[in-house]
């Protein structure tokens, strides 16, 4: 019964979500919720190696920049069509995660989430000073409109539907993952490694599967970034930006995918609410940080939690 | 020439080594990496600035001013954002609490002094002095100086101190160590008090002996710091200080011998190799697991 009904609320959501554009018709808010999506993808797939197998990786946004420069790479100078370069993407960046988990599998704790700020550094770097491969700090612009057998993607409205593909995938697939052998593996990692190593489970296994599965969703949003914003430059892929869906990720609630979501909204949110406030947004968004954090500690989940228990207990007052 | 260069590294790499060892001494007893510890320090040289060019006010006074500043802000921190979070599951959250100070800091700053890049005024009339026909600036020396004390004393202080003793134990272990009477929350307070203070002086001498300074000092000296810590160690003193000489003496070697462009890719790719071989970092300890 209560598996019955969360499929319902579940399938209603989905349509919800498809029917949306039809009720919002301004560009801006469509514009928003392109965003919200996409990092939507990028917090869910940095949950499941942040919040579910505890590896704090502060350079998620190299990933992403990975996928975002394959797919400008492939459409402007190869003239691929657009499926094959936004799978490509993913998969050049799994590959990427892949050898740096594999090469890192020995450094743990804080001196891994180095070797991410590091690496991540080196990929901005890079990029910014091979001018012949990347364009340099300029980047690459001009990127076609993709086209998705007869679909031709070009207005705000397209590129929502097309985000809201890819986050549905994202969505569904991480449950899905968390959900089985797998998911409980890394559940078991992240709450002591020892243990789960004596219990069997191979960690090291476990925690490249878990690094570069989130990898290959980084590289599918970096994909839809490139082609939704027509143009790509080092300055996107920057430190700051990882650090940015960290705290979204955070905020949210570490190791729930839905809570994950919330985060990135009141995020974005914020950051379109501040906007006439220049001068003090990054102050007020920090002070929402600290003082939501310091409350409750496991972020907006943590507020909802705290709401459903004092429901629970004063329907308990009423029998 | 080459020796000139290994000077200027070293003299980099000694004021490295002030911004990391306050970073690497909070990081040694709570486990917590710092992201508003580059904020604070750029701040406290804010603060230095303004006393010297508005003010004109005495150097030593107005760097000892800014230094005090910056230890009150950074213990002001530790009380409001950390302490509420300290418990060892709320880890990641405290350093998730630290970005947002390092945001609500660096935003501060920029209201007050702009995002442009300030020239800083020369701290010291002399500006070359030669040795056996090398010429080098007297900021290098002083520099150098000015890190030896400090390192020398702070190891003093944690070795005969009772304060400095109670940071050690905490540092080894805070139930245990508050079992035995010692005061963890004043203790912690301490220590990010220090830490800021150390962390200001290396500001202004950075700022001093490249006359410029601005907001984006901070978050990249938070990246120095971390880089400078972990090549040592994360977590003691000393290791830090080796970590961050050997980092300024890359950062100047690479920079003049193989390529400015390139000169943190180089540096990033030496701190991945050095990772890779030395999981620990170089002065690392290496504890056994404790079930």
């Amino acid at each position: 019964m209560e598996k019955n009904r969360k499929i319902i609320v579940f399938i209603l959501v989905v349509a919800l979500s498809f029917l949306l554009p039809s009720f919002v018709k301004n560009y801006y808010w469509l514009g928003i919720f392109n965003l919200i999506l996409m990092y939507s993808i990028l917090c869910l797939s940095l949950n499941l190696i942040f919040g579910f197998t505890n590896l704090l990786s502060v350079g998620h946004a190299a990933f992403y920049g990975i996928g975002a420069y394959t797919t400008a790479i492939l459409l402007t100078r190869y003239h691929f069509p657009f499926l094959p370069s936004l799978l490509l993407s993913g998969l050049i960046a799994l590959f990427i995660g892949f050898l740096l988990s594999i090469t890192t599998s020995r450094v743990r704790g804080d001196y891994f989430t180095v070797i991410t700020i590091v690496f991540g550094e080196i990929f901005r770097l890079i990029m910014q000073n091979w001018v012949k491969f990347s364009g340099g700090a300029v980047g690459i612009v001009g990127l076609p409109a993709p086209q998705l057998f007869s679909w031709r993607i070009i207005s705000e409205k397209d590129f929502y539907f097309l985000g809201l593909v890819l986050f549905w995938f994202t969505y569904l697939t991480l449950s899905l993952l968390v959900k089985s052998k797998f998911g409980r593996a890394f559940i078991a990692i992240r709450e002591d490694e020892l243990a789960a190593s004596t219990m069997g489970i191979n960690v090291v296994m476990y925690k490249i599967l878990s690094f570069s599965i989130g990898c290959f969703y980084a590289g599918l949003a970096g994909s839809y970034y490139a082609v939704y914003n027509t143009a790509i430059a080092p300055s996107s892929f920057t430190l700051d930006e990882s650090c940015l869906m960290i705290i979204m990720v955070v905020l949210g609630g570490i190791g729930n995918l839905t809570a994950t979501i919330s985060g990135v909204i009141v995020m974005l949110v914020a950051t379109e609410v501040f906007r006439p406030l220049y001068h003090y947004r990054l102050l007020l968004i920090g002070l929402i940080m600290v003082i939501v954090l310091v409350r409750y500690p496991y972020g907006i989940l943590g507020i909802f939690n705290k709401i459903a228990s004092m429901r629970k207990k004063y329907s308990y007052r009423k029998v | 020439m080459f020796i000139e260069i290994l000077i200027v590294g070293l003299s980099l790499g000694a004021i490295y080594a002030l911004i990391a060892i306050g970073y690497s001494m909070v990081y040694g007893i709570l486990k917590l990496m710092n992201f508003a510890h580059g904020d604070t320090y750029a701040f406290g040289s804010f603060i230095c600035w303004m006393l010297l060019t508005k003010y004109d006010l005495n150097p030593i006074l107005s760097i000892i001013i800014a230094m005090i500043v910056g230890g009150v802000i950074a213990s002001i921190v530790e009380i409001l954002a950390y302490r509420p979070l300290r418990a060892p599951e709320y880890r990641n959250i405290s350093m998730i609490s630290a970005l947002g100070v390092a945001y609500i800091i660096q935003n501060t700053s920029e209201n007050f002094w702009s995002r442009q890049v300030h020239s800083f005024p020369s701290i010291i009339s002399a500006p070359f002095v030669s040795i056996l026909g090398i010429q080098i600036p007297t900021t290098q020396y002083l520099t150098l100086g000015i890190v030896i004390v400090v390192v020398g004393g702070l190891n003093l202080f944690l070795k005969y101190h009772k304060v400095g003793k109670a940071i050690l134990c905490a540092s080894q272990d805070i139930p245990a160590s508050s079992l035995m009477g010692i005061p963890i929350n004043r203790t912690i307070s301490i220590v990010y008090l220090l830490g800021g203070m150390i962390g200001v002086i290396g500001g202004v001498l950075y700022a001093s002996s490249y006359n410029v300074l601005s907001i984006s000092m901070g978050f990249s000296g938070t990246i120095v710091a971390f880089e400078a810590s972990v090549f040592g160690g994360i977590g003691s003193i000393n290791g830090a200080l080796v970590g961050a000489l050997i980092l300024g003496l890359l950062h100047s070697l690479v920079g003049f011998y193989i390529s400015t462009a390139y000169r943190d890719v180089i540096t990033f790719a030496v701190l991945i190799i050095v990772l890779l071989v030395r999981p620990k970092g170089i002065l690392g300890r290496y504890v056994e697991e404790k079930v």
